[in-house]
């Protein structure tokens, strides 16, 4: 499958029974571990993003799936009073990832713990990353890198400096593409400029050992950012051991992709010859209350298109998967 | 398996080459003067790939190139997520409006209907949202100096170095809306897979590129 965009596919008989064969050892590795399956509608209503493949039914203007964690929070929101814990889904989202002629449909597992305000996150988010770490080993893929992040780490101190969404923004997508130039031009004439470039840096130091932490550590907002801080090394510290010896585990707090939707840590999934990441998650405290509970959840999407693709063009990644 | 740098053709490339001489990046002479766009560089299993910039990032975002020079203009107007690794600092152009000698800004805000050609219509767009103004953008490839005195367009948003090539047309620049630069690119699934072996290279990339 190694078309691009734009895309709806249609799988011939060996990618199908790959999807078939991966979803259904994915889904059990979930259910054995106390998720269970909701399937939200294809068809989703207002309010509708701009990604969103829309469409007249009649007179309603509807949209295909774009995203299972809104529409499985929108689900759960409305029809459960008391949160359920574990949730798993699997199924295809249709989305227009860049440009608007370039609608894609794309196929994913994933799963979402959802807890009540009062319980501690920390545990719900190393259970998930043990989820994650074990999927690639379950699809066969060897080598990979798992990469750690925290999307409180850039958020609190632009809060705290009171910049605005505008000059936000510019600072997270120069941070994105690791570009300190760019989050200097984003800053430059703000009070706080040399602070948040500094911290900048420190975000930016290359992942090697202990020195993003030492860099952290030097940080003008290591107070401010203490808990996350601490929460980072005990996640690190959690997720390390589990790891299979073919996957890495890099900390990167400069990971910032999702800043405006993730509160707390992020793990995502890179293989070697993979163009995008293979999986991507973390804490998103803020959604459910935005719909009106005042749940915490965290979560991760295992996108099997693209683990479709790799398997594609490179099976060499791939071993034998016990049936 | 080699390692392979995409590296712009065009004026940032005639640029860059220069620079690469004598280093453990320096391309092969012999290639450069043939019609092949892979070439060899002092150290074995590095090549490069010589492209169209507007097409380098797309290489790059593949992971077919671990690594890519390209304009900072056309990388803000790329849809691929790129590493951004460092500004070069060479290559340096003013992303500007012009116009035909004599004309406002005021002028072209009046117009009940401004049409505005350019290679670069994201940067235009974000412009005009910025001023709260609309036009009607015409995409254009190359020889935009051409459109205002041709009747295409009412002005062009487009790169001015010296402003010779807008002298000899008869045009002016009137605002400057940003500067661009030569920057080196990486994907994001490259540089986590091979930041440890490339750092050489990138290293060497910065050194003889961002020489005077």
């Amino acid at each position: 499958m190694p078309t691009h965009m734009p895309h709806f596919p249609d799988l011939l008989f060996e990618p199908a029974a790959r999807l078939r064969a991966w979803e259904g050892i994915l889904m059990r590795l979930l259910a054995e571990a106390g998720y269970r399956e909701l399937h939200p509608s294809l068809v989703m209503r207002e309010p509708m993003e701009a990604e969103a493949v829309r469409f007249f039914d009649g007179a309603d203007l509807v949209a295909l799936r774009w995203d299972f964690t809104l529409a499985l929070a929108r689900l759960l929101a409305s029809r459960f009073d008391a949160a359920p814990s574990r949730i798993s889904y699997a199924g295809a989202v249709f989305r227009r990832p860049h440009q608007p002629w370039e609608p894609v449909e794309r196929f994913e597992v994933g799963c979402e713990r959802i807890q009540g305000p009062d319980e501690d996150g920390a545990d719900a988010d190393v259970e998930l990353a043990r989820l994650m770490v074990a999927m690639p080993t379950a699809l066969g893929l060897q080598g990979g890198i798992l990469q750690l992040g925290h999307a409180a780490l850039l958020r609190r101190p632009m809060e705290a400096e009171g910049l605005d969404p505008e000059r936000a923004g510019r600072v997270v997508r120069g941070l994105h593409r690791r570009a300190a130039h760019r989050v200097a031009a984003a800053l430059d004439g703000h009070p706080a400029a040399a602070r948040l470039l500094a911290h900048a840096e420190a975000l930016l130091v290359e992942p090697d050992g202990s020195g993003k932490f030492e860099a952290l550590a030097a940080s003008p907002y290591a107070g401010l950012l203490e808990d996350e801080l601490a929460h980072l090394r005990r996640a690190q510290a959690a997720i390390a051991p589990l790891l299979p010896p073919d996957l890495e585990l890099r900390v990167d707090p400069a990971d910032v992709q999702g800043i405006g939707f993730y509160t707390g840590p992020t793990l995502r999934l890179w293989a070697p010859g993979a163009q995008a990441e293979l999986a991507s998650g973390g804490r998103y405290d803020g959604l459910y209350p935005e719909l009106g509970r005042p749940w915490k959840a965290a979560g991760f999407c295992l996108r099997l298109s693209r683990l479709l693709d790799l398997a594609d063009t490179r099976p060499d990644l791939f071993g034998k998967v016990a049936p | 398996m080699s390692l392979l740098i995409a590296l712009p053709k065009g004026r940032l490339g005639d640029d860059l080459v220069p620079r690469l001489r004598g280093t453990d990046l320096a391309l092969d002479e012999g290639a450069l003067k043939s019609r092949v766009l892979r070439i060899p560089t002092a150290t074995a299993g590095v090549e490069v790939l010589l492209l169209k910039g507007a097409d380098l990032p797309r290489y790059v975002a593949a992971g077919i190139a671990s690594f890519g020079v390209v304009g900072s203009d056309l990388l803000d107007e790329s849809a691929e997520d790129l590493l951004e690794l460092a500004d070069l600092r060479f290559g340096a152009c003013r992303l500007s409006l012009c116009a035909v000698a004599g004309t406002t800004v005021e002028a072209l805000r009046r117009r009940p209907h401004l049409r505005l050609a350019t290679k670069f219509p994201k940067a235009t767009a974000a412009w005009l949202a910025k001023e709260g103004l609309t036009a009607e953008l015409v995409p254009l490839a190359s020889s935009a100096e051409l459109a205002p005195i041709l009747g295409l367009a009412d002005a062009i948003v487009d790169l001015v170095q010296t402003g010779g090539t807008l002298k000899a047309h008869g045009l002016e620049e009137i605002l400057v809306l940003g500067t661009t630069s030569a920057r080196l690119v990486a994907s994001h699934a490259a540089w986590l897979a091979e930041a440890k072996a490339a750092r050489p290279i990138v290293r060497t990339l910065i050194e003889a590129l961002r020489q005077a």
